[in-house]
């Protein structure tokens, strides 16, 4: 009996489900409540999700029971929330307390319940975004500039009462950039930044959160442009100095510990000293050639003052227009030669010019086949003067723009100064340059001397200046020697004390050492001013003139009474006074290998030697 | 009032503890909850377990306007002094538990050491502002103590998730209160 019951019971529920089936009607499926969110401690809503609705339409409701009561209420409004959502109103809400609430699905198959949902409105709370983002650029004039960005709490939220307190942060990132950059901003409603990146274009954003809660969504991005003359934050700029300065440091004292001396040696390279054995520069300094030369072994040398007088010569130089006196390329490294352009001499003709043969010959290596303005060819190209490797033969003084060019070191000539073609303009005399090179106060000797001395240790460095009239000059560019041992000699035109308009001057050549260097005074005039330097007095020279040739190899020279020119010679002390004796000429002439033809040369009215002839004697 | 205006701003540390013990109580149920509780439907045998659910502490923003200030603090003071009790008995009890977990009954011990000093500083303002409130005001008492001792593991994990709940709930209600009453007290109602 009871299994005909039982199964009576089944065969009618299948055929009422099967009967259901083909109508497709169900009862509906279980909704579930997924969540539930109050944006001010005062309301919340609920959503639920339905189930399958079974084909027919279904009826929701809520209802809900709060702990500590056991009345059981219906959701108060199902329309404030949207769809399938029980909003609960300020009458309806209460914190710190469990609400206990179930959906029921209901149609025409029946109904369904979903499961009961504990919710405490306590935990649930999360606010809408902020709202009215606001975002600045800000540049005061005497600070620094920022991005001032400033926003308003969401509606509904009472913060005045202490209620609700809200906490925000805000982010920004340029607008192609990938990661955000996020500053936590408390309670406050605005935020300054400071370091941006100039001429990008950033987004903005700002959220909030509850003291306890949830984080709002973020609010909408505001873009900001920042100006291109948007300056970052010093700080960050020195601060990068002074680490980059610290990491330099201790890097350089590193090296410094680790090279030690080898490293100070490399950067000040000791100075070399002269290569002159029994060479003492302090002779030199002090002007006292006979004695440095003796030191050296060099009898006879310097020759006496007789010699010297018949090695005066004068030095003319004229940067007139038609001459070009050399071209210079003061870039060009020491090793290369000098690329003088060759003075015509045939165009200097009573004038002493930079290619006078009157200048020492020197052995400028590469130059020897461009012949210099200041060299004679001839005896440029002489083989036979393997040592003379002047020292002086560096110095190769180049007249352009008044400017005097030492240029000492090895026996090369490389680096001339430009030459400056200016016809209005003066120009000195090497005597002038060299005067001024040194400063008022110094005769050209001295300034020589100095230029030996320095000459024999190192290539020196003749640094032009800008002078009143450079725009008629071009400025001489310096040459750097190889010791790096600049002296800078100045060229203050207006200083000369020989007068800064003078067609034509002279030089004299004093002396002349072992290694050819050359000595140069100013040529005196009568009208011309005496240099400081003291001088011996009256002695002042005449020219000699060679009269004669005796035995092939010794000039005969008498004073030349009707030079036109009169120099004064500045001596040592120790020279004979300077009248030019014949004997003593003669004794020095004999010492004189150079082919007297070649060394006389007669220009104009002049009669010139070529002391460079005479040099050549000595070695 | 301007003598409590006075006390709670030279006391605003108050404050900060409030909010600090709240944050460590919703992390410890967190923790319990996540360790012992989940998914097991501990939060049914929640309902009406708190011993301070007899106070009459206004549950929306109406109500916490329309009380005073006196009975405002009072009422903070008997919640607090209702929590030594079931504070102490946790920390002892956690501590003496096999295998311990060490990060619940470190927070223990830091929300009972706050707790104390937060109800110090309550009573020292409630003495100034109102010397007349009787000093052995009534509070509620906790009795969960043998519940926490029981032998059944069940039993005892709801009566430790029960204290946690509550814990939480107090301590988010005491510091809404506090940030009322600075607002109300300090700020003029204008935070």
């Amino acid at each position: 009996m009871k299994e005909n019951v039982l199964s009576a019971t089944v065969f009618t529920l299948l055929l009422f489900l099967n009967t259901c089936l083909l109508n497709g009607q169900l009862p509906p499926g279980k909704p579930e409540i997924f969540k539930c969110r109050s944006p001010n401690k005062e309301t919340f809503t609920c959503w639920w999700r339905p189930g399958t609705d079974g084909g027919l339409p279904t009826n929701y409701s809520l209802t809900y029971h709060r702990e500590g009561e056991t009345l059981m209420h219906e959701c108060p409004d199902y329309i404030t929330g949207g769809p399938n959502s029980c909003h609960f109103g300020k009458q309806y809400t209460s914190m710190w307390r469990t609400y206990i609430m179930m959906v029921n699905a209901t149609n025409q198959m029946g109904s369904s319940f979903s499961d009961e949902l504990y919710v405490d409105v306590t935990y649930i709370v999360q606010p809408d975004p902020p709202l009215e983002l606001t975002v600045e650029v800000k540049q005061p004039e005497d600070r620094k500039p920022y991005l001032w960005m400033k926003w308003s709490p969401p509606t509904l939220i009472d913060l005045k009462t202490g209620w609700f307190t809200l906490l925000y942060e805000i982010r920004l990132k340029p607008e192609k950039a990938a990661e955000w950059e996020t500053h936590f901003a408390g309670q406050q409603t605005e935020f300054k930044i400071l370091s941006l990146h100039p001429g990008q274009k950033y987004l903005v954003q700002v959220r909030c959160k509850p003291d306890h809660g949830y984080w709002s969504a973020w609010s909408p991005a505001t873009f900001i442009q920042i100006p291109s003359d948007f300056i970052m934050n010093d700080t960050t700029v020195w601060i990068s100095v002074a680490v980059l300065s610290a990491v330099i440091c201790l890097i350089i004292v590193w090296a410094v510990a680790l090279k030690g001396y080898s490293m100070v040696t490399c950067i000040f390279p000791p100075v070399p000293g002269p290569k002159i054995k029994g060479f003492d520069a302090h002779l030199l300094e002090k002007g006292k050639s006979e004695e440095l030369l003796s030191a050296l072994g060099c009898q006879d040398f310097p020759p006496t003052s007789d010699y010297e007088d018949l090695l005066v010569e004068y030095l003319e130089v004229d940067d007139s227009e038609d001459q070009h006196l050399m071209s210079v390329h003061s870039k060009e490294h020491p090793s290369q030669g000098m690329k003088p352009t060759y003075l015509d001499p045939d165009t200097d003709s009573g004038r002493g010019s930079c290619d006078s043969p009157s200048l020492l010959s020197e052995k400028c290596e590469e130059p020897q086949a461009n012949p210099s303005t200041f060299y004679d060819p001839e005896v440029i190209e002489k083989p036979e003067n393997p040592e003379t490797s002047h020292t002086w033969d560096s110095q190769c003084i180049s007249m352009e723009g008044k400017i005097p060019y030492f240029h000492a070191g090895g026996s090369k000539c490389s680096t001339w100064p430009l030459i400056q073609h200016n016809p209005r303009s003066s120009y000195h005399s090497i005597t002038d340059v060299c005067e001024v090179a040194v400063g008022p106060a110094d005769a050209p000797a001295t300034l020589l001397d100095e230029a030996g001395k320095d000459a024999l240790k190192s290539s020196q460095t003749i640094k032009s200046r800008e002078e009143g009239k450079a725009t008629q000059q071009r400025e001489v560019e310096s040459f750097h020697s190889k010791t790096d041992q600049d002296t800078p000699w100045l060229l203050p035109q207006e200083k000369t004390p020989f007068g800064s308009a003078k067609p034509l001057d002279y030089v004299e050549i004093h002396k002349v050492n072992k290694d050819g260097a050359l000595s140069l005074l100013p040529k005196q005039r009568e009208n011309s001013r005496q240099p400081e330097k003291p001088r011996a007095p009256e002695n002042s020279k005449e020219y000699a003139k060679v009269s004669g040739v005796m035995d092939n190899n010794i000039l005969v020279l008498v004073p030349d009474l009707h030079a036109k020119n009169v120099a004064c010679f500045e001596e040592s002390a120790k020279e004979a006074p300077p009248s030019l004796e014949q004997n003593q000429a003669e004794k020095d002439l004999a010492n004189f290998t150079a082919t007297p033809s070649k060394c006389r040369i007669q220009l104009g009215g002049l009669d010139y030697l070529d002391p460079a002839c005479f040099t050549h004697s000595f070695h | 009032a301007g003598f409590l205006l006075l006390l709670l701003v030279s006391n605003l540390l108050l404050f900060v503890l409030s909010h600090y013990i709240h944050n460590l109580s919703s992390e410890m149920f967190s923790e319990f909850d996540k360790r012992y509780t989940h998914g097991r439907g501990f939060i049914t045998r929640t309902i009406n377990s708190c011993h301070t659910s007899s106070l009459p502490t206004p549950e929306d923003k109406e109500q916490a306007q329309q009380i005073n200030q006196k009975d405002f603090l009072s009422l903070i003071v008997s919640i607090l002094r209702s929590w030594n009790e079931p504070l102490y008995h946790l920390v002892t009890e956690v501590r003496g538990m096999q295998e311990a977990p060490e990060a619940i009954l470190s927070k223990a011990v830091e929300i009972e050491e706050q707790t104390k000093r937060l109800l110090e500083g309550m009573e020292l303002i409630v003495s100034q502002v109102h010397p007349e409130t009787k000093e052995n005001e009534i509070y509620p008492v906790w009795s969960g103590l043998p519940s926490l001792q029981m032998a059944d593991e069940e039993s005892r994990l709801s009566a430790y998730y029960n204290l946690l709940h509550c814990l939480r709930r107090d301590s988010h209600k005491i510091d809404n209160y506090l940030k009322l009453l600075k607002c109300r007290i300090i700020h003029n109602n204008n935070c």
